[in-house]
């Protein structure tokens, strides 16, 4: 959720159970203001009244309105009436019951008790229910208006070195040599947040460099020492002394310093390809790539029985080092044979805009943004490094291609997007 | 057949040194520049194999050395650094070629044997073995003087072979030379089965012998003694 969407929501709901209250107490308010009005008015009416009656040269009934609701009536006998009360009047003028306040007070003049009665129309509850909501709905709409106007602009002013830090942040890629250099914002806190920022991703940058480093300094030390196992082994299967069970330890021992080193060496092409060691780059024609790297790989299909069907345009070039685009290819290729069955098929399609490679084979057992971590496999029995889609990444990431992977009609695809 | 082999490592340096000696090579090591620079200035030989990373100098100024005394010997740099400015460095000051650390010594020996046979210009050019003549210049096969048609990985493997007779050459070393460097050698085992398969086929149809023996699971032995 945006920081504006957040603020105009927190106003909301602070704001509108606030109006809410207001406009209940107001109602509250205004209705006992206005009882109070009226009770007053019909009191002065009743001591109008008292005066009429002392006026009057005998006691007699009035009806003073028509709905005889204003009057002064002789009674038999004392009576305590002293009240005021709600009543509702039809009115036929209006066609409508109108609310009125009725006040009855007991009166004794000259040995005759009367009882004055007297009436007022009162506020309507619901006219009044009705114009107080109508005006904090209107209150509302004006706080909310200005209020987004306000938030916008200060997102627009105050928030932009935040915004425009994010920005950066979002550019930023580690393999770029050049850390991150913010502008400078007036704002304090904004001020310090790029300072941690910049800290931080110098920090980041540092360690990065110092463990790709390692990486590779402790992949090259391993080489020598591997250099001596694999040489030793090669002079030790000369040996015609050696019977079949010594033969058996020294083709696990063969094959496992044959993956230690294929290990090494694919992990220090990787730490390559990332410091963009392979500067040299030149026109290469996809086209011919492909078909090299599948004619190198014929006999094994046929072996396997895979079928390969290729659309390739025959323009496709691209600027890239040469032996980047052999390994692109050639990973993508092994990848699609590695994980095909028997009687399966391999699909390759290139265009301007892209490089399809599909093979059929079983749905993933991994989920597919993993497939392209170093040493995630699939079929972890399988013998593979787990590293040769790492490394069409790797790649693909040196030239901004896009990498997309889809699993169709029992197929999997690996797409190459090469521009947007 | 001199070759000059400048190692540090003394146990790697052994292991050359053993290996080319069955090969029928007289070898001379240095194990550090001083050394190296003295040999390679006083003697002449065929090939000088030079790690780049040497005690006291610099591998790379002893092929410039070499260049400098217009010195005939084929140059092989092995070094651990497997990087390509070292090797674009190193083959442009002239040496012949470059193999990164750790390699099998069966691939050296058929580096150090495609390197003598590009630098001997004496005419025959073509390799006897038997019923088999290889002519390397042109990619040519010929077996009871008939021509066979090989793919690219079966000729690299028939040469390798060939390169290698009479020597145990272990599966993962045949894959390294014909998959190359950078592959991931998973499917190795059956893309050398495959070729191996073909190539046998091949040549055992036009009546040559199957020298291909397999070691229990380790290799083959291209046997022709």
């Amino acid at each position: 959720m945006k920081l504006i969407t957040k603020t105009i929501l927190f106003f909301l709901l602070i704001s509108l159970p606030l109006l809410v209250i207001a406009c209940m107490y107001s109602y509250k308010v205004i209705n006992a203001e206005v009882k109070d009005g009226t009770d007053e008015a019909l009191y002065l009416e009743k001591l109008n009244l008292q005066n009429l009656i002392k006026e009057l040269d005998k006691p007699r009934n009035l009806y003073l309105r028509s709905d005889s609701l204003t009057s002064i009536v002789i009674l038999p006998e004392k009576s305590n009436v002293n009240t005021f009360s709600d009543t509702i009047i039809y009115d036929k003028l209006e066609d409508e019951n109108l609310r009125y306040r009725l006040y009855r007070a007991y009166f004794f003049y000259n040995g005759t008790h009367y009882l004055i009665s007297c009436t007022k129309p009162t506020l309507e509850e619901d006219e009044l229910k009705e114009g107080l909501i109508n005006s904090f709905i209107l209150v509302f709409g004006f706080l909310l208006l200005s209020f987004f106007a306000v938030t916008i602009l200060l997102s627009k002013t105050l928030w932009k070195p935040f915004y425009k830090t994010i920005e950066q942040l979002n550019k930023y890629d580690i393999n770029n040599e050049t850390p991150v250099v913010f502008d400078k914002a007036s704002t304090k806190e904004f001020k310090r947040l790029n300072e941690t920022l910049s800290r931080m991703t110098e920090k980041i940058f540092s360690d990065y460099r110092r463990q790709k480093e390692f990486t590779e300094n402790a992949s090259h030390e391993l080489q020598t020492p591997l250099a001596v196992i694999k040489t030793k082994l090669d002079l030790l299967i000369q040996s015609k002394k050696l019977g079949e069970e010594e033969l058996e330890f020294l083709q696990g021992m063969e094959n496992s310093v044959q993956k230690i080193s294929s290990l090494n060496k694919a992990l220090l092409l990787l730490t390559k390809i990332e410091n963009k060691q392979f500067k040299e780059h030149k026109v290469v024609n996809l086209k011919a790539v492909i078909e090299k790297v599948s004619e190198n790989y014929s006999d094994l299909f046929q072996e396997k029985k895979v079928t390969l069907t290729s659309v390739l345009n025959e323009n496709v070039v691209v600027d890239m080092n040469p032996a980047l685009a052999d390994l692109l290819i050639s990973n993508l290729i092994q990848n699609a044979y590695r994980h095909n069955k028997e009687n399966g098929s391999i699909e390759i399609e290139l265009n301007n805009h892209k490089l399809i490679v599909s093979n059929t084979g079983e749905p993933l057992q991994i989920k597919p943004e993993e497939l392209f971590v170093r040493f995630k496999k699939n079929d972890a029995s399988k013998e593979s490094l787990g590293l040769g889609l790492s490394i069409v990444k790797s790649i693909a990431g040196v030239y901004g291609y896009k990498i997309e992977y889809t699993y169709t009609e029992g197929k999997h695809n690996f797409i190459v997007i090469f521009e947007d | 057949m001199k070759v000059l082999l400048i190692e540090d490592e003394p146990e790697l340096r052994k292991s050359i040194k053993r290996f080319l000696y069955q090969e029928g090579y007289v070898v001379e090591s240095a194990e550090d520049y001083e050394k190296a620079s003295e040999k390679a200035g006083d003697y002449d030989y065929d090939c000088v194999l030079v790690d780049i990373t040497l005690p006291k100098g610099n591998g790379l100024d002893i092929v410039r050395q070499l260049k400098k005394n217009n010195s005939k010997a084929g140059i092989i740099i092995i070094s651990a650094k497997n990087s390509l400015d070292d090797k674009i460095a190193g083959l442009d000051l002239g040496a012949d070629d470059y193999l990164p650390k750790p390699f099998h010594l069966t691939e050296l020996n058929a580096r150090i044997k495609a390197l003598i046979r590009r630098r001997n210009f004496d005419g025959n050019q073509s390799i006897i073995l038997n019923e088999i003549t290889i002519l390397p210049e042109e990619r040519r096969v010929k077996v009871k003087n008939e021509e066979i048609t090989l793919t690219t990985k079966e000729y690299d493997l028939l040469l390798y072979f060939v390169s290698n007779k009479n020597r145990v050459v272990s599966k993962n070393s045949i894959a390294e030379h014909l998959v190359g460097d950078n592959a991931d050698q998973a499917d190795s085992h059956d893309f050398i089965y495959t070729h191996l398969k073909n190539l046998r086929k091949k040549l055992t149809e036009k009546g040559c012998a199957d020298y291909v023996q397999t070691i229990y699971g380790i290799g083959y032995n291209f046997k022709t003694d």
